[in-house]
């Protein structure tokens, strides 16, 4: 199989393109989709301080390494989750690439920060591990990224990702989510810009940039994640993308294109501060806050003695590491 | 032309290509790539459940 670009030996291959390319020619191609997906969406300018959500497998760390190689301002985020080796290995990696790279990491972790874990919360909570897992990591990042003065949050959500979500919501008719599904959200209320530039390209392209890059990535699963519905939803997606290549493009692109906006016109969900920590949310508690107050038996529900006391715990500074890199 | 493509090892193995790496010494190769018997291969699973 020869290279589309240089007709040297094909490594990848791009079934929805119908294209393959070698090593270096799939490094520049995959590069000039970020950047497509940068300028098409105004995610970052090049004077933003980027803070990159990393959790130590490939689509994030690839979004790094991009973001870096492309001349941004890219902090990485790394939360620990307190899931056993999975967890440590995952941290370590991370450093790892940071060190690698000069690039500044911060790390919080989430027992140590916030007096729980994501099993424990799992399995005491209401929610699913994946859910509070998921919130947990939007709520961190927000917060670090508010307390850093970071201008903008970026996720290595990658395409499979999307359309998977995309999916699911359009299953349950979830209009809400629908209308706030979008490779950018400004920011508002609280509310730091979030931005997923990986959102062009497949999984099997981030992790086969990552390999390229010779990036050491955790390519174990989760432990706590098998039979989520995510990978149900990528199972099916994968299911129709295999005899019809594209359809996973055509999908969620599309739906950009022309399903969202009649979507976000019927999404007026306003935010207020949360009575607990001051985090943006759609109701007095934020989601995170709940979660929380059930996995450590806090009672949220009696009024706060003092306002003073809310605000002085929004106002509290976020413990983090900072590893390397200039803060 | 010898051996047997990439393509048809991950059919036998049930695996949809569009969901693996495959490599072999260090290097990935594409669903064409024709391997030997001798030959070691790694088949490293892309799909992520996270959502983040």
């Amino acid at each position: 199989m020869k290279c589309n670009r240089c007709r040297g030996s094909a490594v990848v291959e791009v079934r929805r393109h119908n294209a393959a390319y070698c090593k270096g020619c799939f490094v520049h191609v995959f590069r000039e989709q970020v950047k497509r997906a940068i300028k098409q969406h105004d995610m970052v300018r090049i004077d933003d301080r980027i803070l990159v959500a990393v959790s130590g497998g490939k689509d994030s760390l690839a979004l790094w390494d991009v973001l870096l190689e492309l001349g941004y301002d890219a902090a990485g985020l790394y939360l620990g989750l307190g899931i056993g080796d999975y967890s440590g290995r995952s941290g370590e990696v991370t450093k790892a690439f940071a060190a690698g790279r000069g690039a500044e990491l911060i790390v919080i972790d989430l027992e140590r920060d916030y007096g729980f874990d994501i099993p424990t919360a799992g399995r005491k909570g209401s929610r699913s591990t994946c859910a509070v897992c998921g919130l947990s990591k939007r709520y961190v990042f927000n917060r670090a990224a508010l307390e850093g003065g970071f201008d903008v949050i970026a996720t290595g959500h990658n395409l499979d990702d999307e359309a998977a979500t995309l999916l699911g919501n359009t299953l349950r008719w979830q209009t809400g989510y629908m209308a706030r599904q979008s490779p950018a959200l400004p920011g508002k209320d609280g509310m730091v810009k979030k931005v997923k530039p990986l959102f062009r390209l497949s999984e099997l392209e981030t992790a086969a940039y990552a390999f390229l890059r010779g990036i050491d990535y955790v390519v174990e699963e989760c432990p706590l994640v098998a039979g989520n519905t995510q990978l149900r939803y990528k199972d099916a997606m994968n299911a129709i993308e295999a005899r019809s290549p594209g359809t996973k493009a055509q999908f969620f692109l599309g739906y950009l294109e022309r399903g969202r906006p009649l979507f976000t016109a019927a999404d007026d969900a306003e935010l207020s501060a949360c009575e607990r920590c001051g985090q943006p949310t759609t109701g007095r508690f934020c989601a995170f806050c709940r979660a929380r107050a059930q996995v450590v038996g806090e009672r949220l529900g009696a009024p706060m003695e003092d306002r003073d006391v809310a605000s002085e715990l929004a106002d509290e500074v976020m413990p983090a590491e900072i590893y390397g890199g200039s803060p | 032309m010898g051996g047997r493509p990439v393509r048809s090892v991950l059919d036998e193995l049930g695996m949809d290509p569009d969901t693996v790496l495959v490599i072999r010494a260090g290097e990935l190769v594409t669903r064409e790539t024709r391997l030997e018997e001798a030959d070691e291969i790694e088949v490293r699973p892309v799909i992520s459940g996270g959502v983040g």
